[in-house]
């Protein structure tokens, strides 16, 4: 694992992980990370044996790692609803060891969409017009006015179990900022910071390089952020982003001036996200 | 409120009344007192974000303090419509805090018969609900005796 990310040594504080976080290997050595079948039902009974110790002494919550590559907004959306709901439904949250705490769910868009949160953000005129230009235009119940979302930007949605992580909902919109900030300190950008409301987001001086933007019900967080990575940056033109008049965009393609993809930013993207969520990551194995 | 109050003064006093007369007296200070311990009594029984009084029939939704520092400022708040009918733990609606929106989920079970307006010109008043002002939906409720369902 140190081989892969040699970034794990920079700045990080917390003690170095055990070596199953992401290594399937671990886990079929007997490490519960994902339950039982006969003990997951809330009430069973059964016996603690060193394995159980072993989780104990991680302490962490563990969420599934599901990258979807390219693919549509619409099929993110989809796998999101399933993973709310199936976390949704759990009873209880307390000491089920092995259990997942939810998912994060990681894509790049493999077309233009612009989608609008609770609050709106495009008018019926200004939707005619963006779905003429070819893109899709897709209503969500996450915070935020109206963002774009297409190829070349990274799309991370933590499904997640606020309970199990130990967050507020603030907390986990600030944590999210922190992941675009620290990714964009990995890259060698120093400016990136985040704003206090309403300019929730990651921001390089006026210059917004990733969109925030989560909802929260029964605990379970949806949606995410959106960080532009080589992002054509001329679709914002079309809105005025996250309803914020006069500011601008960017990506780390831009700001970098070297073209920069989402697949190259997901191994530091990763080290990030466990960095500051204190969590790991288990690669998913078949889809669920 | 006042179903809520009489369980909170018995539970606190049970012989000394003194707490009930002075609110019956109307002293503002002592009033909100106990209204705040009351609400915060009926708070910590749910383990939503979701407070509720109830008097004669009717309960009265808001959110609780901890849900408000959970949120930060409330920018924005949906709600359905009066008529709607809820069984407990339905969605009524969604708060959003800038950025993050957070559904709300029906503390009992009733219809809705009166949602509060103002909020959609200030939805910051969610955060007074201990002081009257930031409650979200009333409903006429399905069960009279819905604390207790609260409380088990």
């Amino acid at each position: 694992m140190d081989e892969a990310y040699p970034e794990l040594g920079r700045g990080i504080t917390q003690p170095p992980l055990p070596p199953f976080d992401t290594n399937l290997g671990a886990a079929a050595q007997g490490a519960p990370l994902r339950p039982r079948p006969s003990s997951h039902a809330p009430g069973s009974s059964r016996g603690r044996g060193p394995a159980d110790t072993a989780v104990d002494a991680m302490q962490q919550p563990a969420l599934r790692l599901v990258r979807l590559g390219r693919v549509p907004y619409t099929e993110l959306l989809g796998l999101q609803d399933r993973w709310l709901r199936r976390l949704q439904t759990e009873v209880g949250t307390e000491g089920l060891s092995g259990t997942e705490a939810g998912a994060l769910l990681l894509c790049e868009p493999a077309g233009p969409v612009y989608t609008t949160g609770l609050r709106g953000g495009l008018t019926p005129e200004e939707i005619a017009r963006l779905q003429a230009l070819g893109a899709e235009v897709r209503v969500t119940g996450r915070g935020g006015l109206a963002t774009f979302h297409g190829p070349g930007q990274l799309l991370c949605h933590p499904v997640l179990d606020l309970r199990r992580f130990g967050l507020r909902l603030r907390k986990h919109v600030a944590a999210l900022e922190a992941c675009a900030v620290r990714l964009c300190e990995l890259q060698g950008l120093q400016g990136a910071r985040a704003r206090p409301p309403p300019y929730t987001g990651v921001w390089l001086d006026e210059r917004k390089i990733c969109a925030i933007g989560v909802r929260c019900g029964r605990h379970i967080t949806s949606h995410g952020l959106a960080l532009n990575c080589s992002t054509d940056l001329t679709w914002f033109e079309h809105i005025v982003p996250c309803g914020l008049v006069g500011t601008g965009v960017t990506s780390l393609s831009k700001e970098l001036q070297t073209h920069i993809t989402v697949d190259e930013i997901m191994p530091p993207f990763l080290v990030a996200f466990k960095e500051i969520y204190k969590c790991t990551l288990i690669s998913e194995d078949s889809p669920s | 409120m006042r179903a809520v109050l009489c369980s909170l003064c018995a539970v606190l006093a049970p012989a000394a009344p003194c707490l009930l007369r002075a609110w019956q007296l109307g002293a503002g200070v002592i009033r909100t007192l106990c209204m705040g311990l009351a609400l915060l009594s009926v708070c910590k029984f749910t383990e939503k974000h979701e407070c509720v009084t109830t008097e004669n029939g009717v309960g009265t939704v808001g959110i609780s303090n901890f849900a408000q520092e959970a949120l930060g400022d409330v920018v924005y708040c949906s709600l359905l419509e009066v008529g709607t009918k809820l069984n407990k733990q339905d969605e009524f609606g969604a708060l959003e805090s800038v950025k993050a929106a957070s559904e709300l989920y029906s503390p009992l079970s009733g219809e809705v018969s009166e949602i509060n307006e103002a909020l959609a010109e200030n939805p910051g008043l969610v955060s007074k609900f201990c002081y009257e002002d930031g409650w979200l939906i009333k409903m006429t409720l399905s069960n009279p005796s819905a604390l207790d369902e609260i409380r088990s």
